[in-house]
């Protein structure tokens, strides 16, 4: 692309900024203003007097930290599972020919097209059969199967070159040991991108949780925040707050992994 | 020369070996196949299956009406004269009609701006992408609070100018281009990501020809822009489809809904017919086979205009 340094361009870099920051920053700054404070009208642009009141109250009365920790603990070890059953998945189809590869490679594509939202009642009884609702191990176990994750590792590995695979056989090193000492530390790069991907999806996951979790103790932070709209009106001081609670951690890990989610993202859509 | 007694225990590890390699890549196939059918193609049939009856979602023994009874296509044909279903089905189809090309706009006007290789672009970028990073329900939350009435930075700006407050949420049409507006912020990131790994794919050259040659900057993005873009540009319109039949998360914290049905979409209608209805698991199952044909004609028609390109 050419670089055109004409003023419009910065002007149009100014409203994009203004468009895309102010918003989050305008929940942030929302979320710091006292009960009365928030109300007040014309708005007070800057909080007059910042409080963590919100912040407080959300975790005395929300039992919050308790929803932060199921959160995190379906994201950690759902993310894990998902990036695991992948690799084993997209090296098995990369780097194997054998009888039915095509059909498998098909079969768990074509379940790209059959997202959660169109079979919520039958899996909704298949957990009930399996004794998954109301466990966090559904939430962890159910979606960790994703035809995207497998096609990502599957294209990844596939640049892998066989010369190294073949060194290893005639060395008659053990399968499970070219897997774990050849594929996995090469596909680290593609790893770590989905991965990310994983745990942001996870931990964003509404969907899921709705479907799986109605006991209150089981909660995730999305769904917590779910709760609190709706019914009763909304409790905007305690929505705020969550909200802002809620994107912390993706915040944190936007900023140490920026530079791995944005690039993972332009290599994959290169490849299209 | 070795004599048979000397190989005979060879080719049998041999082919022990072999039996192991043979079965490997299944093995390795095995979690992923076996969890999505499961949870994917299990579940897809027993809804086919399911919307030929009329049935609850929780079958009781003791509980006649819930049992299942085989009605043929009668679900089908209850959804021709269904209102709520209809209804949703024109919205969703009036959102995705307008959202994508929409969002498409708004992606590559992104892309064009942000894609020259600089800090303040990179950091620009940043913070357009980050939407993407944070749920759809929040996306809803931030944007409720700023829609707010009487509370909304929105209409305070708007207040400045001398314009009454605007009841974005209250009104059907406002609340309806809230969705829009709001779906196209939260994706606009993503898309436009994916534009600039295109455009940075464009060889510089033949911009650098066509200014020697005095064309437009307009037609330098009409002539060369757009046409070598066009693969990036069938992806970002593809997947916005897909994901605009399943709009839902954001209306949950955006407008619930509301004002009275107006925001109600396909996906929200689906799940109130089969979990805040009576004995309409079937009904349900229906609807949602009615979309599953509607993406999966989506999906078949992205792969062959795919191949066409390459």
């Amino acid at each position: 692309m050419t670089q055109t340094q004409s003023p419009w361009r910065y002007v149009g870099i100014a409203v994009v900024l203004l468009l895309f920051a102010l918003p989050p920053i305008w929940l942030f700054l929302s979320s710091l203003k006292s009960q009365s404070e928030i109300f007040q009208w014309p708005p007070s642009l800057w909080p007059q007097a910042p409080t963590l009141q919100s912040y407080y109250d959300t975790f005395s009365r929300a039992n919050f930290l308790l929803y932060f920790q199921n959160s995190a603990i379906v994201a950690v070890l759902s993310a894990v599972l998902a990036v695991t059953i992948s690799v084993m998945a997209g090296y098995a189809l990369a780097k194997f020919r054998f009888k039915g590869d095509t059909v498998f490679f098909l079969l768990i594509m074509s379940a790209l097209m059959v997202p959660l939202q169109i079979v919520l009642i039958p899996v909704f009884l298949v957990l009930r059969d399996l004794g998954l609702l109301n466990t966090l191990a559904g939430l962890i176990i159910a979606p960790a199967a994703t035809p995207s994750g497998v096609f990502l590792m599957r294209q990844y590995i596939l640049t892998i070159p066989d010369s190294l695979l073949e060194a290893a056989r005639i060395d008659k090193t053990p399968e499970w040991r070219i897997l774990l000492r050849i594929i996995v530390p090469l596909a680290l790069p593609a790893i770590g991108t989905l991965l990310a991907f994983n745990l942001v999806y996870r931990w964003n996951d509404y969907l899921w949780p709705f479907l799986i979790i109605t006991e209150q103790e089981k909660w995730t932070v999305q769904l917590a925040l779910a709760n609190s709209v709706g019914r009763f009106g909304i409790d905007w001081p305690r929505l705020l707050s969550i909200s802002v609670l809620s994107v912390l951690p993706m915040l944190v890990m936007f900023i140490a992994l920026q530079k791995t989610l944005m690039n993972g993202l332009m290599a994959g859509a290169a490849k299209e | 020369m070795a004599t048979p007694a000397q190989t005979q225990p060879t080719p049998k590890r041999w082919s022990l070996g072999r039996l192991g390699r043979v079965a490997w890549p299944y093995l390795l196939l095995f979690p992923t196949v076996a969890l999505l059918f499961i949870f994917t193609i299990y579940p897809l049939l027993q809804g086919i299956l399911m919307s030929f009856f009329t049935r609850g979602i929780v079958v009781v023994p003791q509980v006649e009406s819930t049992h299942p009874v085989f009605i043929g296509l009668d679900n089908y044909t209850h959804l021709l004269g269904d209102k709520n279903f209809q209804v949703a089905l024109l919205k969703t189809i009036g959102f995705v009609v307008v959202a994508v090309p929409l969002q498409l706009a708004v992606s590559l006007a992104l892309a064009v701006l942000l894609a020259p290789q600089s800090r303040v672009n990179a950091f620009v970028r940043t913070i357009v992408f980050f939407p993407s990073m944070i749920s759809m329900l929040i996306v809803g939350v931030i944007w409720a609070w700023l829609f707010g009435r009487n509370s909304g930075l929105i209409n305070y700006v708007l207040s400045l100018f001398g314009i009454d407050a605007v009841p974005w949420l209250e009104d059907e049409l406002l609340a309806q281009i809230a969705v829009v507006i709001v779906w196209v912020w939260g994706g606009a990131g993503f898309n436009m990501m994916v534009l600039i790994a295109g455009l940075t794919a464009i060889p510089n050259d033949l911009y650098e020809a066509a200014a020697i040659d005095n064309t437009s900057k307009w037609r330098q993005f009409t002539r060369i822009t757009v046409p070598l873009l066009q693969p990036s540009i069938v992806v970002v319109v593809v997947l916005g489809i897909i994901e605009a039949f399943k709009v839902y998360e954001l209306v949950v914290s955006l407008t619930t809904g509301g004002p009275g049905r107006a925001t109600v979409y396909l996906i929200q209608n689906i799940y109130e017919t089969a979990f805040r209805t009576v004995n309409q698991a079937g009904a349900a199952a229906a609807q949602s086979v009615v979309l599953f044909v509607i993406l999966m004609v989506l999906t078949i028609l992205q792969l062959r205009f795919a191949r066409k390109r390459s």
